[in-house]
């Protein structure tokens, strides 16, 4: 893992996407993008649907093709970025356990022959690190939503990643599950400084894990520490003025605390001060 | 060939094992079935038994044209079935379109041309007999030689490519994050697929060979508690279902792709109960 530098006082850049340019069928999805995401920072990308989040994630990744500059660690080194995807649409009844679906794409030896048993043990430890060692041998068709999040984060940390992509982590997990995915998230960050790049409609998890915030939509709209982006006029101009936003200050070591639901209704906030 | 042929009889002192073609129809059978269920496991998995549909129907087409031109029917069956199958997987990553309307697309014109042909030339309904219903009794010793080329090359793709393509199942975004080229796997899988599906119509029939491949793989996914346990079922079974099939139709006279299809489907009748009974 590279170490993260400073400079300035400031971790250097991890990512430094310039002049992003990227059209999907003759439709213009990202404009002239120009973003930073520093090691040992976690950085949240926020905007409404449609509004190029998972795209930038891809363009990252190098997946979907782009005009402009995506540099990694100043150009000097090429990273290893671990990806952890919104949802895996699968079928449920495969009878893939847990272990093969990690040891995929790590181990050259077919899985039909048997699992390699150095990477059985690697897969073990991150298991571990994400809570999930006593899911090894579960189908992975069988695993609740925040299991499967630990299972992905799992396989992104066996990359021995410098940077984790997360595509809305919180989707399709229940509240306690959101609470320990996100406890993960920022032990991992504070003890491995890993840059961290996280797409989140939930602006409760953005507020209590982020410490920078982009607001984007097709362009950036917004970009800065949390508490200077998560604010109502930031927030309206970028979901609109007739979303619902509500926000309330805990007094949580000045830390925002949020509820924002397209609908208009109030979603849950946080409620207790593992954020300070 | 005929040191092996000696070998069967000395091993194998059944009557339904003394006539040459049995003999013959047993290697080719033990070489298709484990291509066939091997490949299975992803066609189950992730859905592509229309694929394998669209490609065995190709051979309405691929025969009619090999007669029409006077080219041995065998080679233009295969080569019209890869054709198609390369084409499915070419429109399906350039289209917005949803595999299976990419896959009806093409399985209609393949059927379609395949009639028109036929009708119009009436004599080659015969020559289309053998490939409807399979003739395994009738293979030739340079027919298993090419079986077994194919299951050497499924055997390598499968050692080589095996857990990336698992990964492209599960999720492509996943694979491509990964350094995985998921383009060339997926053209190198349809080819493969589509080679396995056409020379397996000359042992179980057009009708019938994606059955070939899915149930024997639907059996083995009702076992099976891992990926490694589903594949080795998967094979088991689908040798099982050929032999016994092979064996049964000698005594029944009765069509062998046929007869190993329904060997097939009542060992998927008994995992599904096992399965069942497991609380699966």
């Amino acid at each position: 893992m590279t170490a993260p530098g400073k400079s300035g006082g400031r971790p250097l850049a991890a990512i430094t996407v310039t002049d992003l340019h990227v059209d999907l069928g003759g439709v213009a999805i990202l404009e002239g993008v120009n973003v930073e995401v520093r090691h040992g920072e976690i950085t949240a990308l926020i905007g409404p649907n449609g509004a190029g989040k998972t795209t930038l994630l891809l363009a990252i990744l190098g997946i979907v093709p782009y005009r402009g500059q995506i540099k990694f660690n100043g150009g000097q080194a090429q990273p290893r970025i671990g990806y952890v995807p919104q949802t895996l649409d699968f079928d449920r009844g495969m009878p893939a356990t847990v272990m093969d679906f990690l040891c995929m794409g790590h181990q050259r030896r077919p899985l039909w022959i048997s699992q390699a048993k150095g990477q059985k043990q690697r897969a073990r430890d991150t298991l571990a690190l994400t809570m999930a060692d006593h899911l090894e041998k579960r189908r992975l068709g069988n695993l609740s939503g925040g299991e499967l999040q630990r299972v992905l984060l799992a396989r992104a940390l066996m990359e021995g990643p410098d940077i984790i992509l997360l595509d809305e982590p919180a989707s399709a997990v229940d509240r306690s599950g959101e609470e320990l995915f996100m406890k993960l998230i920022k032990k991992l960050n504070q003890e491995k400084k890993i840059a961290i790049l996280m797409v989140s409609h939930d602006l409760t998890m953005v507020t209590r894990l982020a410490r920078q915030v982009i607001c984007l939509n097709r362009v950036v709209l917004s970009e800065g520490k949390t508490a200077d982006v998560v604010n109502e006029k930031t927030l309206s101009a970028c979901f609109g003025a007739d979303k619902g936003i509500l926000l309330h200050d805990h007094g949580w070591d000045g830390e925002v605390s949020c509820a924002y639901d397209e609908a208009g209704h109030e979603h849950a906030s946080a409620k207790d001060g593992d954020a300070k | 060939m005929s040191g092996l042929y000696e070998l069967m009889s000395s091993l194998l002192p059944f009557a339904w094992a003394e006539p040459m073609f049995m003999k013959r129809a047993l290697i080719a059978v033990l070489l298709v079935a484990p291509a066939c269920a091997a490949m299975g496991v992803m066609v189950v998995n992730f859905r592509m038994a229309f694929f394998s549909d669209a490609i065995s129907h190709s051979a309405f087409t691929g025969v009619a044209l090999g007669v029409l031109f006077g080219i041995d029917p065998l080679y233009t069956l295969i080569g019209f079935g890869v054709l198609v199958g390369l084409a499915i997987v070419s429109v399906r990553q350039r289209s917005t379109l949803s595999v299976d309307t990419v896959i009806g697309v093409f399985f209609s014109f393949a059927v379609a041309l395949g009639i028109v042909i036929i009708s119009a030339r009436k004599s080659l309904t015969r020559d289309l007999q053998t490939y409807l219903y399979g003739d395994v009794l009738s293979v030739t010793g340079h027919e298993i030689i090419g079986m077994l080329i194919l299951l050497i090359v499924c055997a390598a793709f499968l050692a080589l490519f095996f857990n990336d393509l698992f990964l492209i199942g599960i999720n492509e975004r996943l694979a491509k994050a990964h350094g995985i080229n998921v383009r060339f796997l997926e053209y190198a899988y349809a080819l493969l697929l589509s080679l396995v599906v056409t020379v397996s119509i000359r042992v179980i029939g057009l009708l019938l060979v994606t059955a070939m491949l899915v149930v024997p793989a639907a059996a083995g996914r009702n076992l099976a508690r891992s990926v490694r346990s589903m594949f080795w079922a998967s094979i088991i079974i689908g040798l099982v279902s050929a032999v016994s099939g092979l064996i049964s139709s000698f005594y029944f006279d009765s069509a062998t792709g046929a007869t190993i299809i329904l060997c097939a489907a009542a060992l998927f009748l008994m995992s599904q109960v096992w399965a069942a009974v497991r609380g699966q």
